[in-house]
């Protein structure tokens, strides 16, 4: 009951702290700590809105339909997609300037609106978050009527998440830059192609796409995301142990075009050009 | 947009949807139906329910993390509540807008077919019927539409043909645009109707596809180009035969909804495809008749959906309605005394803004049958 409800707790904390954890590495990382509030910002207001949000389902009858809720998370899956994949790539232009050792134009390298950091952050933890506080109700209504150890797990889960995800800051900012940026880079290549097939997934769970039980694979007994090694998956690369082939192809294509495009090596610049 | 406004909007957002989902459907009459997951059974307290808001309160006590689905006929999910911990329960409120036979299945572990139980939902249907009946009464609307153009392009027709038989080539002229317009308002039904639209309203291209030039525009020929000849009257006299039978027909099809939000759109392809380019009556030049009477059919079809549109997506009507009126407007512009300017007399920068106004109202237009389907 513990570990189980435990790695629940991991799985959507994972999902919403690893792109924070690697935005603000980035931001520590490039000299922006200005910016630092801004995260926190997008990040308070998805908690406060899916907290509050996660309250009115629970405790009134207040209720979106099915295809509203899965619409409204796949849609704000989609959406955090595009956020992310546009940060790879402000953090690929960074890494240029840095590469061609222009650090005075570092600042125009990264000439990011406040808006954007904050909707990135408002993105990664909104997304799920709906989902993760009614979840935690739930487990509070648990704890009120004898049965504490859901509460427990679930707090211990969010809480190695959070700690992974310091790790991950912790050991990313020990790179030196070059290998930063290449590195989480390419990892959030991969959790975006994640998300992008999560968002499609749900989607197709409210029958807006077709193809839902058209599977390219289902792990659900070698893999299943019910336990560790799953649930990790699940929380950082949005790994399902059942996949569609939407998501698979969705999955794929992403990652075939955008991992080369970061990948390529930017030529250096010299320093007259623009 | 500064991040207050931005964050703003996506709270508001949320609102939004709170909103619509509070209180949609009505609730059963009892209360919530109890589940009982454990690791090998699925225990529904009732099989059983009326249609409107169906709310089940399931509590896992089991040692496996588990899921609970409502699913229609042909695993349709009609809702879900996914990670249910060991020792939680999870509400599940799902709207059952018509009486059927449903299955509910709990998943431990999450995963496979899960363990099914059938569950009947009776009652009246909800919902749904509203927008039925709307769906209906679009249809017969539509149709007494079809019906009294169908009876004009049958009057103006005769008028032209006894004009060109009687050699009067000038009425026959001022003619020819008029009984047109009823028949390109109701396009896209005379179109269903295989061999007779190429009769009808064939172009002289369709000699290249085997078939025989004839009908209205071979008799534009003759009035315009070549003067009349010998087999106009015989021409005039089949272009009759057939719009009576086209008539007839037109007033027995019974079309679905689908079809009339599909013939909206086709019409207004018509106009981006022939009218906007002048080839439709390449002889007359009349093209903005058709091009006026192709928008009247598709504006007269969406107004029968109207109702379904502005209750299912009031957003899409409204933007319908905008860009209508849009191209209406423009296309008064050129109007000329009873008529219109003929085709030769617009500039190049004219033809151009009548094609935009016309690709900006089949963007929103490409969306009803989809929001029709609904």
């Amino acid at each position: 009951m513990l570990v189980s409800n435990g790695l629940i707790g991991l799985r959507e904390g994972l999902e919403a702290a690893l792109v924070v954890s690697i935005l603000v590495a980035f931001l520590v990382k490039t000299d922006r700590r200005d910016r630092l509030p801004f995260v926190w910002l997008g990040v308070g207001i998805a908690v406060v809105l899916s907290v509050g949000f996660g309250a009115l389902v629970t405790f009134t009858t207040a209720t979106m339909t099915f295809e509203q809720q899965e619409a409204f998370g796949g849609g704000m899956s989609l959406v955090a997609v595009a956020f992310v994949t546009g940060m790879i790539f402000w953090m690929r232009s960074t890494a240029r300037t840095i590469a061609a050792e222009l650090r005075g134009k570092m600042d125009q390298a990264l000439k990011v609106g406040p808006a954007a950091v904050v909707v990135l952050s408002f993105l990664a933890v909104g997304r799920e978050g709906l989902e993760t506080a009614v979840f935690f109700y739930s487990s509070v209504q648990s704890a009120g009527v004898g049965t504490t150890q859901p509460l427990i797990g679930f707090v211990v889960g969010i809480a190695a998440a959070v700690a992974l995800a310091y790790g991950l800051y912790r050991g990313a900012i020990r790179f030196d830059l070059g290998k930063f940026f290449t590195w989480t880079g390419a990892l959030l290549v991969f959790v975006a192609a994640g998300v992008l097939a999560y968002g499609l997934h749900d989607l197709q769970e409210a029958a807006i796409l077709p193809g839902l039980n058209t599977l390219a694979f289902d792990l659900s007994d070698t893999l299943p995301e019910g336990e560790w090694l799953g649930a990790l998956l699940k929380g950082i690369f949005n790994y399902s142990q059942r996949t569609s082939v939407l998501q698979a192809v969705a999955w794929v294509a992403y990652v075939a075009i955008v991992l080369p495009l970061f990948l390529i090596k930017p030529r250096s610049r010299a320093a007259g050009d623009n | 947009m500064s991040t207050a406004t931005r964050s703003l909007g996506l709270g508001s957002l949320l609102l939004l949807l709170a909103a619509c989902g509070g209180g949609g459907g009505t609730p059963s009459a009892d209360g919530p139906i109890a589940v009982e997951a454990t690791d090998d059974a699925c225990k529904v307290a009732k099989n059983t329910a009326g249609t409107g808001n169906v709310t089940f309160e399931v509590t896992n006590k089991g040692t496996k993390v588990t899921e609970f689905y409502l699913y229609a006929e042909g695993d349709r999910i009609l809702g879900e509540v996914e990670n249910i911990g060991p020792g939680l329960t999870r509400r599940l409120i799902v709207e059952v807008t018509e009486a059927g036979k449903l299955q509910t299945a709990c998943k431990p572990g999450m995963k496979g077919d899960g363990i099914r139980a059938d569950f009947t939902v009776t009652g009246d249907a909800k919902k749904a019927t509203d927008s039925d009946a709307k769906l209906a009464e679009a249809t017969k609307s539509y149709q007494r539409y079809v019906n009294s153009q169908a009876d004009s392009l049958l009057t103006k027709t005769t008028e032209f043909v006894d004009a060109v038989k009687a050699g009067k080539v000038e009425d026959a002229k001022a003619l020819f645009p008029v009984s047109r317009t009823y028949w390109e308002r109701i396009e896209p039904v005379a179109e269903s109707f295989g061999d007779l639209d190429p009769r009808i309203d064939g172009r002289e291209d369709v000699i290249e596809e085997g078939l025989e030039f004839t009908g209205y525009h071979r008799l534009e020929k003759d009035l315009w180009e070549t003067g009349l000849q010998p087999d106009s009257a015989a021409i005039a006299d089949r272009l009759l035969t057939d719009v009576k039978e086209i008539v007839e027909k037109a007033k027995a099809v019974e079309l679905t909804p689908l079809q009339l939000a599909n013939g909206a759109k086709e019409l207004l392809d018509e106009v981006a495809t022939g009218k906007i380019t002048g080839e439709e009556d390449r002889y007359s030049h009349t093209d903005l008749w058709d091009f006026r009477a192709n928008v009247d059919g598709s504006q007269a079809a969406i107004a029968a959906l109207r109702p379904v549109i502005a209750e299912k997506d009031a957003a899409l009507a409204a933007t319908v309605d905008e860009k209508f009126k849009a191209l209406d407007a423009l296309l008064e512009t050129h109007r000329k005394g009873d008529g219109f300017k003929l085709y030769t007399e617009l500039s190049e920068a004219e033809v151009k803004a009548l094609a935009e106004a016309v690709d900006a109202l089949g963007e929103p237009i490409s969306k009803v049958a989809e929001v029709v389907a609904r």
